[in-house]
């Protein structure tokens, strides 16, 4: 089977299915499409009263200025809340016939047979399939779509949900809260190691629906997990919103890492919020990759609230023609002794613009805190762009921090060696590039590290002629 | 098979480096290449391979530029056909591409070269720098892989760089090496050397040159471009040619090399 140039201007996973729902809010959003949402989902009244709250608080806020250009986001013409299928699925071969045909076709099947036991896979506003490994739940260990999370668990969610993102934080944090649906409910107890990463898959699947995915992780004392999410979605002709918030809470001596691959078709606007709280020698790792979407806006961030707790910020960005990628990091510094890295790498070509927006800020008190920043850019063509916006807000003298930035093209000299040895030009290039974000793509687990690779090759391969 | 180099008249930004060089190398044949700073040596390496910078020129003149393998003219091919048609080039100062390994270039490099000489035996490369596929070309991964050890323990290479950043990092002794290895691993007809011996400790230059005699003996030809005679005292080349200025003005056997050690090229200067 052929795949087509991505470069045509049709987007290599462009193909989408019939749309079969048994509920659909209408488009656009007011306060009764809130309660409705809510009621439609049979949820605790605090729940609605929350969803209310951030709807009023979204409806005053502005647009943010400081990053991408917003302005052609048209919330009126948005699906909030789509339910696609009555029942939920347990296992794979009850998914209804077409859904399980749009994994295939984006190739999940691989990562899927050897992981099916931890898969929860996503399709549009609901989780409809999902396994839980038996040995997980043996453990004690809650991985839930956030809907069932809520339901089953519902002081747990109430004692943690909003505590990390709370709705006023951003005018997309309040936009999610109040029409949320999906995402993953996390729960680990004290001292469990998850050996497998869970691993959720999410599509977007219907013109103008946006995705509110909400996800909750928390992981008590010394516990160890990593959540692996990743997504492609199929093309449209009117501009989709996907604002998902993500809140981790990281307990002490726990470590979480978190990995995200998004390839959202190119007419996305990916606006995503992300914060890790990082308690005493807590460990939180986002290792984060951005392909697709029109624009993305992502920082994750992390909040290191106790002594000697650490964050990561693992990035790789990637804008081809008409997309902007402004990501990033965030580290926050409460606490003593405490570390933070951010490594940000992006790639621009064919007028693409990548932004690298930072922020470390070191509170008082926060003696001997150390932090490092390295963003590097591979600029394709002349026609694109790279642009760095580190924030450094340091309010104690006894620190160590570093920040180190590199801009690059691919030389001349680096493409006559690798023809020189028989590989053709945009294999070559690929090569640069897959070798550019080595580094990051390392951490990733092998499917998904595959996937990125030959991502990064077929948009490259197709950029010749 | 026959690399001929015909009346090749090479030019950088309008100014013309090569005058008119005709060079006929033979299957199983070392040539040395041998002149002054500033004479073209490089400029033939990188015009062979069809360097971008280069324009070879037939403006004006009668007789055309060529490079034939046997009676193909391969100056039309792009860089990348002329490797899989079976030229090979050392680089002098090869350039650092960080987080493409060198054993990934070199499985990627070595299917192509493969495929171009075995059509449609192999699929192309998908994913050359993190395909997980058991062939190369028509070797087991493991013995491919045990192959190219075998060649980095003969010249005393760590196992290390083969999983690193090719050059990244590495010293100019470890980058002439690495370069040697690719000679060895990879299929071709012709190889170029440029300037391989330079910063060499004696040991390494053993080692290197102990490389060429082994290509040369699976009928490899082999072109030397250096400064020195000391790499020809271990590979004692058939054919030494004196390139000054753009024009090869002298060719002759390996006493030829011997001569200009000791005078130099004052004689072909005045």
């Amino acid at each position: 089977m052929k795949t087509k140039s991505p470069i045509s201007g049709k987007y290599k996973y462009g193909f989408h299915k019939p749309e079969h729902y048994v509920f659909k809010s209408a488009r656009g959003l007011d306060i009764e499409g809130v309660r409705n949402i809510s009621l439609h989902k049979h949820e605790p009244a605090w729940m609605l009263e929350r969803r209310v709250m951030a709807h009023m608080i979204f409806t005053k806020k502005a647009l943010p200025t400081w990053g991408a250009d917003l302005s052609t986001i048209k919330f009126d013409d948005i699906f909030y809340y789509i339910k696609p299928t009555d029942k939920k699925a347990n296992r794979w071969e009850d998914l209804p016939p077409e859904i399980r045909d749009t994994y295939d076709r984006i190739g999940i099947p691989e990562a899927e047979k050897k992981f099916l036991a931890g898969v929860s896979a996503q399709y549009e506003s609901e989780v409809v399939y999902k396994s839980i490994q038996n040995s997980l739940s043996k453990k004690g260990v809650i991985f839930l779509d956030m809907d069932s999370g809520l339901r089953q668990y519902p002081d747990l969610v109430r004692q943690y949900f909003g505590t990390v993102i709370p709705s006023g934080d951003n005018k997309f944090a309040a936009l999610n809260t109040s029409v949320w649906s999906g995402g993953s409910f996390v729960y680990v107890p004290k001292g469990v190691h998850v050996d497998l990463p869970l691993q959720a898959y999410f599509r977007i699947n219907a013109a103008n629906m946006g995705q509110f995915e909400r996800t909750l992780i928390i992981a008590e004392e010394g516990s160890y997990v990593h959540y692996v999410e990743g997504c492609t979605a199929p093309i449209y002709s009117t501009d989709s919103l996907h604002s998902a918030v993500v809140e981790i809470i990281v307990k002490k001596g726990a470590r979480v890492r978190y990995t995200t691959i998004q390839n959202w078709s190119n007419n996305v606007y990916n606006l995503v919020t992300k914060r890790a709280r990082v308690e005493e020698e807590g460990t939180m790792e986002w290792v984060d990759g951005n392909l697709g979407s029109k624009v993305t806006m992502k920082y994750p961030s992390v909040y290191l609230m106790g002594r000697k707790a650490r964050g990561e910020v693992l990035s790789i960005a990637y804008a081809g023609p008409n997309q902007h990628q402004d990501a990033g990091g965030k580290a926050v510094h409460y606490a003593p002794e405490t570390t933070s890295q951010i490594i940000s790498k992006s790639i621009s070509r064919g007028g693409g613009r990548t932004s690298y927006r930072g922020l470390v800020e070191v509170f008082p008190g926060a003696h001997y805190c150390k932090s490092k920043v390295v963003c590097d850019a591979l600029i394709l063509d002349d026609s694109s762009r790279s642009d760095t916006y580190p924030t450094m807000k340091i309010n104690e003298h006894q620190t160590q921090i570093e920040h180190e930035a590199t801009v690059s093209k691919i030389g001349d000299e680096q493409l006559f060696y690798l023809e020189s040895r028989g590989i053709s030009k945009p294999q070559a290039e690929s090569m640069i590039v897959n070798g550019f974000i080595e580094p990051i793509v390392r951490e990733l687990p092998l499917e998904y590290a595959v996937e990125m690779n030959r991502l990064i090759q077929l948009q490259m391969e197709g950029s010749v002629g | 098979m026959k690399l001929t180099i015909s009346h090749l008249r090479a030019s950088v930004e309008g100014k013309e480096i090569l005058h008119g060089v005709d060079m006929v190398i033979k299957s199983g044949e070392v040539h040395a290449v041998m002149g002054p700073n500033g004479s073209g040596k490089s400029t033939l390496a990188s015009v062979l391979l069809g360097h971008p910078a280069y324009t070879v020129g037939t403006k004006g003149k009668k007789t055309a530029s060529a490079i034939l393998l046997d009676k193909k003219n391969i100056l039309s091919l792009a860089t990348e056909d002329r490797a899989t048609a079976g030229l090979f080039l050392a680089f002098q100062s090869p350039i650092a591409i960080p987080g493409v390994t060198v054993m990934n270039l070199l499985r990627a490099s070595y299917e192509l070269r493969h495929a171009a000489k075995h059509p449609k035996k192999t699929e192309p490369v998908q994913n050359p720098v993190l395909a997980r596929r058991f062939q190369v070309g028509s070797m087991a991964i493991g013995d491919f892989m045990n192959m190219v050890k075998a060649h980095a323990k003969t010249l005393r290479l760590s196992e290390d760089l083969l999983n690193r950043g090719i050059h990244d990092g590495f010293s100019g002794g470890e980058r002439k090496k690495i370069e040697m290895l690719q000679a060895l691993v990879l299929p071709h007809e012709f190889a170029v050397f440029d300037e391989i011996d330079t910063g060499l400790d004696v040991d390494a230059l053993r080692a290197v040159s102990k490389g060429i005699r082994v290509l040369r003996n699976k009928g490899v030809g082999v072109l030397i471009i250096t400064h020195y005679q000391r790499i020809l005292r271990y590979v004692k080349p058939d054919v030494v040619h004196i390139l000054v200025a753009g024009n090869v003005v002298d060719t002759g056997d390996y006493t030829l090399a011997k001569r200009i050690e000791t005078k130099g090229y004052g004689v072909y200067l005045s």
